[in-house]
């Protein structure tokens, strides 16, 4: 039985979202049908849109941070079942290979279906007039309804509403573990967030979690530096310098333990910044993406080497999605995680370009859509 | 110069309270004044002879703070007027095999503790009735003066409180280093704190600091369960079977993450019982003294090995006391570190030194404070 579903396609890239009609195939072996209730529009759904980072397959739908209930499950499901609420994971991680087999789910090599856009067994479930769709994440959340792997799953209790839970399949996580598990902070660190959009606002929160005694958000936009300061950041500025020249002040001149770089468009640029900003043995993490050709980071070499700095790329925050999903989940009930205030807006599906137009105006934390 | 001292004499089991001759301080040293100190149960451990091979007479006292009067020659970091809070468990010389691997705290110099003279020449600068006085861990901060080696030192600002500060010199740095250093407690984590004591109280505040999930806090004493409480404890029960039955609920059976033994004096026959409250890689942190002759502890080695359970032993919080008392300092300044909580009475004098442990051994304080000067 083939189910029709509204969802956004990119057919060209660079392009636009365009929703249409979409057919889709009941779900097969392992894999659930899923009907999304809210999807976070995350900056790499229009890294896609804007052709920074190339999909395989086009049409696409997009999408990878979402939250809905599942409907019906293929053969073989055996950790879900119809009348679930899910959270969505962009790695379905095999547990298998060698790094889920070392801890590391966050790097599973399924996560090389992020951007191919086919299901696990190399066959896609979405279909447009005979044309085989691309899925993001294997989930594609920007769809009404959806089919993804049982293990793109991750299970959460009643009552958490949907449309902040889905923020824990991806910016949540990514920005809280890019300061937790990335920069490894400790009690007592200070650390400089760059950007606190939907994922560097978690960056914040996670840092001063663990007992970071100076956060320093780094900001253009005046009313994200103000709610940083409510999440939790010591002090907020438009731009890094006087965040680094605050660091060293407090550091007898050592500057920061750690630059967590959590911008919209990544360059070489803002990494070799945050890179003059932290200390000897220091770490800047690269968490935002950029542009898939560009490269070089303009660091002096010898600084690299003589004063042992380290700079660590980090995807999912270097936590393992089905760790981490109910860890968020845990920590937002407790109050320990605030996640209400990031959801800036709310879109239809139909209005998912204004949200990536309002995202770009610097207007968002974080747009999320909601279906009915 | 004269000044007054609590001294155990060989032979005795109560302080006596005395004037004592001090000398000024040598090359590397500092004289201080003591502003207060506080009443560890370390220091009443050495009265029923609990360190064998400690000297007497020695002052006893390991927890202090106060203002510099004078300093010998060489040291040009610390001056007068300076306010200073002692760091334990010894000035570490940072050249030894411990050092260089960044563990200043079992700093070699450690093998000269019961002599309990100057690390800088093993010599006295302390003396009363004829005899070389022994300070208690380099320190001996029972006293309303005394001389230190420098490296003892940590230069806080004017600004903190240094009657209620001088406790973070030991049971601060413990409580919050075996939290964090031997302990490892990571966010999410799941821990146990039984005793809450000097450093038990700082224990929940550190594990709640460090993004600890849960905290259960274990103490027979209500009025000490409440402050537990107050200081971040998700729950705190009277006894280590409560404490399994609670964390089984809590973890859906993973148990925790970490236990933290803080009690007034270990006991092995717990140890079995702090085995069984930790899960997986699960740590049991031995942090309270235990008597010099106690051999045996009960512990299950089935579980210990196929679980990879561990117990680990943590001196003084695992860190370089300076190290400690500057982040815990800092902490006070930044609004987030409650030491008013911890410091639950304060007495006036030297005088005062036996109702004080008197009150420690009832349970009526978390940790008392002598007034010095």
């Amino acid at each position: 039985m083939t189910i029709r579903t509204r969802a956004a396609l990119l057919w060209e890239a660079p392009g636009r979202w365009e929703v249409g009609e979409v057919e889709l195939d009941e779900p097969k072996e392992n894999e659930v049908l899923v009907q999304l209730a809210a999807s976070g529009l995350c900056h790499s759904d229009d890294h896609f849109a804007k052709g920074d980072i190339s999909v395989a397959t086009l049409p696409f739908v997009g999408g990878h941070e979402g939250a809905g209930v599942v409907e019906a499950v293929g053969p073989g499901v055996r950790t879900l079942k119809p009348g679930d609420r899910i959270v969505t994971a962009f790695v379905p991680g095999c547990g298998r290979c060698r790094w889920c087999a070392s801890g590391q789910q966050n790097i599973c090599d399924n996560g090389a279906l992020m951007l191919t856009g086919s299901q696990l067994d190399g066959t896609f479930r979405m279909h447009v007039d005979g044309r085989d769709v691309g899925q993001g994440g294997c989930v594609s959340t920007f769809s009404e309804w959806s089919v993804m792997p049982e293990a793109s799953c991750v299970k959460i209790d009643d009552d958490v509403p949907f449309q902040v839970a889905c923020l824990v399949g991806c910016g949540v996580p990514t920005g809280w573990g890019s300061s937790v598990r990335a920069a490894g902070i400790v009690p007592g660190d200070v650390i400089i967030i760059v950007g606190t959009g939907g994922v560097g606002m978690n960056a914040v929160q996670g840092a001063r979690y663990v007992g970071a005694t100076r956060v320093i958000a780094v900001d253009p936009v005046p009313f994200k530096r103000e709610l940083a300061l409510k999440m939790g950041a010591t002090d907020a500025f438009a731009d890094i310098e006087p965040a680094a020249e605050l660091a060293r002040s407090i550091t007898n001149g050592q500057g920061a333990d750690a630059a967590v770089v959590t911008v919209g468009v990544v360059t070489g640029q803002h990494l070799a910044q945050a890179f003059a900003a932290i200390r000897k043995g220091g770490t800047v993490v690269a968490t935002a993406a950029g542009n898939q050709n560009e490269t070089g980071i303009p660091v002096n070499l010898l600084e690299l080497t003589m004063y042992q700095k380290r700079i660590q790329g980090a995807i999912y925050g270097m936590g393992s999605p089905v760790r981490e999903i109910p860890l968020m989940i845990d920590l937002y009930k407790r109050g320990d995680l605030k996640l209400d205030e990031l959801v800036t807006r709310t879109y239809p599906l139909e209005e998912i370009n204004q949200g990536y137009e309002d995202m770009h105006a610097g207007l968002n934390i974080r747009g999320v859509i909601t279906f009915n | 110069m004269r000044t007054r001292a609590a001294v155990l004499w060989p032979d005795r089991s109560q302080w006596s309270i005395e004037e004592i001759t001090l000398d000024p301080p040598a090359a590397g040293e500092v004289l201080v004044r003591m502003v207060a100190t506080g009443l560890c149960h370390s220091d009443h451990h050495l009265l029923d002879g609990g360190y064998p091979g400690a000297r007497r007479p020695v002052i006893g006292g390991h927890e202090g703070a106060g203002v510099v009067e004078a300093v010998g020659a060489g040291v040009h970091a610390i001056r007068p007027g300076d306010h200073v809070v002692l760091s334990v468990p010894l000035p570490p010389c940072g050249a030894c095999v411990a050092c260089l691997d960044a563990l200043p705290y079992l700093c070699e110099r450690g093998a000269l503790i019961g002599q309990g003279f100057q690390i800088s020449d093993g010599t006295a600068r302390h003396h009363a009735r004829g005899e070389d006085l022994s300070v208690f861990v380099f320190l001996g901060t029972f006293a309303e003066h005394t001389v230190v080696n420098e490296a003892s030192c940590v230069v806080v600002d004017p600004a903190l409180p240094l009657e209620a500060a001088c406790t973070i010199a030991c049971a601060g740095v413990t409580g919050w280093g075996a939290v964090l250093n031997t302990a490892e407690v990571r966010a999410g984590d799941t821990v146990v704190v039984v005793g809450v004591g000097g450093i038990g109280a700082n224990a929940v505040q550190a594990a709640r600091f460090a993004g600890a999930r849960s905290i259960v806090a274990v103490d027979p004493v209500p009025f000490k369960r409440g402050v537990a409480k107050r200081l971040g404890a998700d729950i705190a029960v009277a006894s280590l079977g409560e404490a399994a039955t609670v964390v089984t609920d809590m973890t859906a059976g993973r148990m925790a993450n970490t236990v933290v033994m803080a009690m007034a004096v270990g006991d092995g026959r717990c140890t079995e019982a702090a085995l069984s409250l930790v899960g997986k890689r699960g740590r049991v942190v031995v942090v309270n003294v235990h008597p010099a002759d106690e051999n045996t502890a009960t512990i299950n080695l089935r579980n210990l090995q196929s679980l990879e359970k561990q117990v680990v032993g943590c001196l003084a919080g695992s860190w370089d006391g300076r190290k400690g008392i500057r982040f815990l300092a800092d902490l006070h300044r930044a609004g987030r570190y409650d030491l008013d909580s911890i410091v639950t009475r304060t007495y006036d004098s030297l005088a005062a030194l036996p109702s004080g442990y008197r009150d420690q051994a009832e349970g009526t304080i978390i940790r008392g404070v002598l007034r010095l000067s």
